[in-house]
């Protein structure tokens, strides 16, 4: 009887969940039915329907590959740096622009910080050789002009890491300030002219009042990044590398774009996508665990 | 490169905007799997657009001639794929031209067969044909593709149609024009699958060295690959192009046409067994990594490259545009490239020629092996392979139009147009007519594809074939051309070809290219006391990750072909 009336009040809700539903329903769970490629020989004349089950074959096949172990540690590598790097940068521009007190100021660096968000990585990818480049990059000619050496810093392994880093801080630190600077506006004010007043400096606020009410924010941003930990998007690594520096540019998007798109083994690449998501999953709720016994903080 | 760029290649520009647009449309299908197959979805979706738009059309033509034969059996439709490149003159659409008209007059209306031409972008021609394919019902009765992996995937995959029969009874003119040599590329375990296209030029390379240069020092053209390497050391330390120091005596990419020559010179003569186990194709091209002599080529490029004689920048060079503009810009001294590739209009001797009036590139053959030759592979001597989906029901009207376009002077009118209006012949050459309003020069804008057993202008032998893209270069470079061209046949190596495809280089070949060419940038790049190890190193990395599989299948086949 209640839920019939619930349901009488409430259902123009409903109503409008339906087409969100819908969407999710055949976009996102509709094509997991292709997940069933990664256990069949998966021949397209004959549909998935047709092709013959293998088992775990498919399986075995990819993780003795070398190539996969390769471009597995890479990922995570290649993300773990990013972490390091990028994750702490948008965090340190946040603060830092919430001291400014000139608005105008403030509005316009930030501006100007976020617009690499919205520069295509293949356009990055020019940028980056004609500052980066050996021979004719901005930055090795003014070293090569002062008499230094010219620092390879697209074809050896190691530079190329640094090079591959800083072009990510430069690209999506200034979006990832809008999300803490969303959490900065909702600290209540008071709280820093008690703090005046009991004559704390702008690093004891900074530490005591700025840092603790951006917490859920970043355990939630923390939490987030770890589950993209065995991710990796395609254009950046792809875009950046260069066959000098395979050793480390080579990662799981773009060998399943090698293997699955290009040479056309389309049960490998759903094997390694199939794997992507499942370890993805793990480092999720591992890490929301981790969050809820450590810091009593979780999204789900 | 494949052979259509080939005949259309320009200048560097249009190269790296063709290169920035294919990397980006790569990009767009397959920034990650979940973008891949939301591509995927997306390509459907607009095959279905097109194809709608296609029925469309070719209904209304299919209307008027209906009605002008009435009383006639019911019309078929004969669907045939055609690369989209975009570059549709005004007026005029790519299933809607000159040349589909063509078609349409002379052999559907005839037949009684209704065309419809089905466009697939050139640039995403693998990833449609497979959606296009996997459709089905609604794939085209005619596909091509440049790929050999993926023609054997189909057949083996059973997606053909078998055309050997088909082909004795409807394909008698077209048996004849594309050869039994030509037909072997097609054919898997004694079946003919497919329909390679021939192609009527299988030079490559040429070298090309500034002459201008070498007269201002006083030198000889280097014959050798030794005097090559005096020539470069005189070129870095006396800088004839007055560069302030940024001369690049070799110019250098990671593109085959510029290091192929120069690998392949330094093999050593190769027996029929050596050539057929020891040779690993990728992708369509034989790499000679396993065959003796690689690693002095090896060798060679790391003591150019140590010693800076080389381009420094080459490893990030994949589609040859930084070269392209140190050649233009008068930077490098010598270089290899695609045969007549520097001598299009607005190409890279014009651009250099337009920097530096007194810059000349002369056509050089240098490279020599230890038998004074001058070795350098040459293209297999066929183009796309055109197949017949199993799914089709016109299988034999597919024949009959393959069939007409090979015989009469149907493949000549198609690639050369109207005789007085398009061109006019001399010697027997079709020479274009310049002049020609852009109307008239416009009808054969897609002639490279719509003329699809052919690659290449077909006169009737090479040499004809070869001054039929003399005649189209700007005529103070013909000569030059005819020099480059010339260079290009001589010496050749020619691709190994199996009686069946080799599994292994299906599944590793596009892994191996990317390794390959990584280490040929490793070892050009390591420090020469490095070099031996390394080298020992890369070569046991390529193995495991496949190298050794394709040696063991190819000594295998080479064993059975020989029992």
């Amino acid at each position: 009887m209640n839920a019939i009336l619930y349901f009488k009040r409430y259902w123009q809700m409903y109503a409008l969940l339906f087409l969100p539903v819908l969407y999710f329903a055949i976009f996102k769970y509709g094509p997991m039915y292709g997940i069933i490629i990664a256990f069949k020989d998966f021949n397209f004349f004959q549909g998935i329907n047709g092709s013959e089950w293998i088992g775990l074959d498919a399986f075995r096949e990819v993780f003795a590959m070398p190539d996969f172990t390769k471009t597995l540690r890479n990922t995570l590598m290649l993300n773990l740096l990013d972490l390091m790097v990028s994750f702490p940068a948008p965090l340190i521009l946040a603060v830092m622009l919430y001291e400014l007190k000139i608005t105008w100021f403030k509005k316009i660096s930030q501006t100007i910080l976020y617009i690499p968000h919205f520069i295509s990585w293949v356009i990055i990818g020019g940028i980056v050789y004609q500052v980066f480049g050996t021979q004719s990059g901005m930055i090795n000619n003014i070293v090569t002009s002062m008499g230094f050496d010219a620092i390879p810093f697209l074809t050896d392994k190691n530079d190329w890491l640094f090079t591959y880093l800083i072009v990510g801080v430069w690209q999506s630190a200034g979006w990832g300030t809008i999300i803490y600077l969303a959490a900065l506006t909702g600290i209540n004010r008071e709280l820093f002219e008690a703090a005046d007043v009991d004559g704390a400096g702008r690093f004891r606020k900074i530490w005591s009042i700025t840092l603790p009410s951006l917490k859920p924010t970043i355990v939630t941003l923390l939490i987030i990044s770890l589950g993209n930990m065995i991710a990796i998007g395609f254009e950046r690594p792809y875009i950046i590398g260069n066959t000098s520096v395979r050793d480390y540019s080579d990662v799981l998007s773009t060998f399943v774009y090698r293997v699955g798109i290009e040479s056309g083994q389309y049960t490998i690449a759903t094997v390694v996508g199939l794997f992507q998501a499942v370890v993805g999953l793990v480092f999720v709720l591992g890490a929301n665990y981790a969050s809820k016994k450590l810091a009593d903080q979780s999204i789900l | 490169m494949d052979a259509f760029t080939r005949t259309h290649r320009t200048g560097s520009t249009k190269q790296h905007i063709k290169g920035v647009v294919s990397m980006v449309q790569k990009l767009k299908q397959a920034s990650s799997k979940k973008k891949a197959s939301a591509a995927l979805a997306l390509t459907v979706a607009t095959s279905m657009v097109l194809a709608a738009c296609g029925g469309g059309s070719s209904n209304t033509e299919s209307g008027t001639n209906a009605s002008t034969d009435s009383g006639s059996s019911k019309a078929t439709t004969l669907k045939v794929e055609v690369f989209d490149r975009g570059n549709s003159p005004k007026g005029s659409t790519i299933t809607n031209n000159y040349l589909t008209n063509f078609v349409q007059d002379n052999f559907g209306t005839p037949n009684n067969i209704n065309m419809e031409f089905v466009p697939v972008p050139r640039s995403e021609e693998t990833n449609k044909l497979n959606v296009l394919m996997a459709s089905g019902s609604d794939v085209p009765d005619i596909v091509f593709t440049y790929d050999s992996g993926t023609f054997y995937r189909y057949a083996q995959q059973g997606g053909l149609t078998d055309l050997t029969e088909l082909l004795d009874q409807y394909g008698p003119n077209l048996k004849q024009f594309l050869t039994d040599e030509t037909l072997a590329y097609g054919q898997l375990e004694g079946k003919q699958y497919g329909l390679p296209a021939k192609r009527s030029h299988l030079g490559k390379y040429s070298s090309f060295i500034r002459q201008d240069w070498l007269d201002k020092l006083g030198l000889p053209v280097p014959q050798t690959t030794d005097e090559l390497y005096t020539t470069l050391k005189a070129f870095k330390e006396q800088d004839p192009g007055q560069t302030g120091g940024k001369v690049i005596p070799l110019g250098m990419s990671i593109a085959p046409a510029q290091y192929e020559p120069l690998i392949w010179s330094f093999i050593k003569p190769m027996t029929e067994e050596e050539s057929y186990t020891l040779t690993q194709q990728l992708s369509s091209r034989d790499y000679p990594i396993l065959l003796p002599g690689f690693k002095d080529a090896m060798s060679f490029m790391n003591k150019l490259y140590n010693e800076g004689l080389m381009s420094p920048d080459f490893s990030l060079d994949k589609d040859k545009t930084k070269l392209s503009e140190n050649v233009t810009k008068g930077l490098v001294g010598f270089f290899s490239e695609d045969d007549m590739n520097p001598y299009y209009p607005d190409g890279m001797y014009a651009t250099l020629q337009k920097n530096n009036a007194n810059a000349v590139l002369s056509a050089v053959d240098v490279y020599t092996n230890e038998e004074g030759k001058h070795p350098k592979p040459e293209y297999s001597p066929i183009g796309m392979y055109i197949m017949i989906p199993k799914a089709s029901k016109h299988a034999a009207e597919a024949i009959k139009y393959l069939d007409w376009m090979a015989s009469g002077d149907n493949l000549f009118q198609m690639q050369n147009g109207v005789e007085g209006e398009n061109y006019t012949l001399v010697n027997d050459v079709p020479v274009v007519n310049a002049d020609a309003a852009d109307e008239i020069k416009n009808r054969l804008y897609n002639q490279g594809d719509m003329a699809i057993i052919s690659n290449g202008k077909q006169l009737g032998d090479a040499d004809k074939n070869v001054e039929a893209y003399v005649v189209g270069m700007p005529e103070k470079y013909q000569e030059d051309t005819r020099k480059a061209l010339t260079i290009s046949r001589t010496d050749t190596i020619k691709p190994i070809l199996f009686d069946k495809p080799i599994e292994a280089q299906a599944k590793y070949g596009t892994s191996l290219l990317d390794k390959f060419n990584e280490i040929i940038v490793k070892l050009t790049m390591v420090k020469p006391d490095q070099f031996d190890s390394t080298y020992d190193q890369m070569i046991k990395e390529y193995l495991a990750n496949g190298g050794q599989a394709i040696l063991d299948e190819r000594t295998a086949a080479y064993k059975a072909m020989k029992q």
